[in-house]
């Protein structure tokens, strides 16, 4: 019976490719659809921004630059007379990169990261080498855990919120005190008006507080300055 | 004589226009060869883009999917392509040889559409010998193997065709004695008469439904018929792991495209002589007979796919031994024990 038998493993062997004749084909038709990689796969280097500022995470320490083992990043940053590093080149080479990751753990500012992006073949290999402008704008939309342990983007956050909320209290206050020191210099009701002034400035500075708080990480870094020189302004004023 | 309707109508027609009596049959029979032609090579044509996808879809691929929809015109472009290509004609070839054996084998593929009957009527020629006639033509493919074995001068090749030759001449037998069991039951070689025998009964008077020598005489046709076809689990011939291509390495182009071709024109045939013998030819109700033909015809091509992309190649031993030792014995028991109950007069 061992013919019977044979039959059988035939028919089951058929059994098997007639339920994958039927099933799905598991192709990804490249151009069309593209597949999603993994968040931890490691493709093209990117340099992360903060997410709230939109400035570069880089301190410019060049840990990545000596943890990289074929030598693709290359960083120029020399110390300009206050001793502070300025950035003045970072470059991926792309062509040498062996997509180690070394830099990325060499990190200790969430600044650099093999994203999970993988088409940036190119005609000409000098163009695998990426400056620091196409580094950071194909990095912008690659989502990242921040592990700075600082934060300095938090305290920058709360920096303007803290000043705009003085700077209003200031500007309140600042408008009434010339006609005050007008009225003082005139007449003597001193302290009167300061106080009813200072608790028409208590009952409003919390809710422009809360304003201020929401509507800081859209400001941009020039309405900051105009608010500190007016700060500055405002504090020789009451100086 | 069939396919009546065209044939006469176009008959009439030249004799009415006042062309001699030979002349009028000569280009009506020219027509016919015309449309059986061509409607094959569409066929051939259908059937490797067919084979693709099927051995896509069974490992969970697409196949062909860049030219048109699913990519339907695949294999128009590749034989467009091989068309262009060069014919590359080694130096020491057999000149003669190596030039016919691709004809050979286009013909002896093309020769067996004479006696296959596509629908009611649909048959080109109605012969009183017609499955000992398909018998006799598609052996001339085994020839034009060895031809382009020898004629190419490679050890590829001519290992390829000496291994087709003894396949082929091996797997005849069985396959012959298989169909004669058939013919036992039917009492007639014609393949008008064998399709006609099995009408009416709704499917039950199929001759794969006579058991137990029906279903034995198909699956034994069936695994003849794979290895006359030269597919997988007996592709010996060819094993691209062991011979490169086997009888074909030599040719390009058209040359090539012609034995691809033939190939596939060889599966069709052997599906449908399966389809005539075991599952009642073109009958069938409510739809047009060649719809029904066709239907049944690519339900068995459907299954020889599956054994192709299912099996693994057997060794050249095993396939000698598998043939004389256990098909061929079984065969002929069938056949005088079939023979033995059609003589009795006992029905089943």
């Amino acid at each position: 019976m061992g013919v019977l038998k044979d039959f059988f493993n035939l028919l089951k062997g058929m059994t098997i490719t007639g339920k994958h004749l039927g099933r799905r084909a598991v192709t990804i038709q490249y151009p069309e659809q593209k597949m999603q990689m993994f968040e931890r796969s490691r493709g093209v280097v990117v340099l992360l921004s903060d997410k709230e500022t939109g400035d570069l995470n880089c301190t410019m320490c060049m840990l990545c630059m000596r943890a990289c083992p074929t030598a693709a990043i290359y960083i120029d940053a020399p110390r300009d007379e206050n001793k502070k590093r300025v950035l003045k080149e970072f470059k991926v080479d792309h062509a040498l990169c062996c997509y180690c990751g070394l830099c990325e753990e060499a990190c200790n500012f969430s600044a650099i990261k093999l994203a999970n992006k993988y088409e940036f073949s190119t005609w000409d290999i000098d163009d695998l080498v990426w400056d620091v402008n196409k580094l950071q704008d194909v990095g912008r939309d690659v989502p990242y855990v921040d592990t700075r342990k600082k934060k300095p983007a938090a305290k920058a956050a709360a920096k303007p919120a803290e000043k705009k909320a003085d700077d209003k209290k200031s500007a309140a206050d600042g408008a009434k005190p010339s006609a005050e020191e007008n009225k003082q210099s005139e007449g003597d009701k001193p302290s009167e008006p300061k106080a009813t002034d200072t608790a028409a400035a208590d009952k409003t500075a919390p809710a422009k507080d809360e304003k201020a708080v929401d509507s800081s990480p859209d400001e941009t870094p020039e309405s900051d300055e105009t608010r500190r020189s007016a700060d500055d302004d405002t504090k020789k004023g009451d100086a | 004589m069939e396919l009546y309707p065209v044939f006469m109508w176009l008959h009439d027609l030249l004799e009415s226009t006042g062309i001699g009596e030979p002349w009028s049959t000569i280009i009506s029979y020219g027509f016919l060869a015309v449309t059986v032609f061509g409607t094959l090579s569409i066929l051939a044509l259908f059937l490797v883009w067919w084979e693709r996808k099927i051995a896509g879809h069974i490992q969970q691929r697409f196949g062909p999917m860049r030219t048109g929809w699913h990519g339907w015109y695949q294999t128009i472009m590749d034989a467009v392509k091989l068309l262009q290509k060069e014919d590359i004609r080694i130096a020491t070839r057999d000149k003669a040889v190596f030039f016919w054996a691709p004809v050979v084998c286009f013909v002896a593929a093309y020769l067996a559409y004479v006696v296959i009957p596509f629908g009611e009527n649909l048959i080109v020629a109605d012969l009183n010998v017609g499955i000992l006639y398909i018998i006799a033509v598609t052996t001339f493919t085994v020839i034009s193997l060895l031809m382009a074995g020898w004629g190419s001068n490679n050890k590829y090749a001519l290992l390829g065709g000496m291994r087709s030759a003894a396949q082929v001449v091996s797997y005849e037998v069985p396959m012959a004695v298989s169909i004669l069991t058939v013919i036992v039951f039917a009492g007639s070689l014609s393949m008008v008469d064998i399709a006609n025998a099995q009408q009416g009964n709704i499917i039950f008077n199929w001759f794969i439904f006579k058991p137990p020598f029906g279903i034995i005489a198909f699956l034994t046709y069936i695994t003849a018929a794979t290895a006359e076809a030269n597919r997988t689990p007996f592709d010996i011939p060819e094993a691209e792991q062991e011979l490169v291509a086997g009888y074909n390495v030599e040719y390009s182009g058209m040359k090539f495209a012609m034995f691809f071709l033939a190939e596939f024109v060889n599966l069709f045939t052997v599906s449908a002589i399966a389809v005539t013998l075991f599952f009642g030819g073109w009958h069938g109700p409510l739809l047009p007979s060649w719809i029904w033909f066709l239907l049944k015809t690519f339900a068995v091509i459907l299954l020889l796919m599956l054994f192709r992309w299912t099996f693994p190649r057997l060794r050249v031993d095993q396939l000698m031994e598998f043939a004389w030792k256990f098909l061929v014995p079984l065969t002929f028991a069938n056949l005088i024990l079939a023979g033995w109950f059609k003589y009795a007069g006992w029905h089943w």
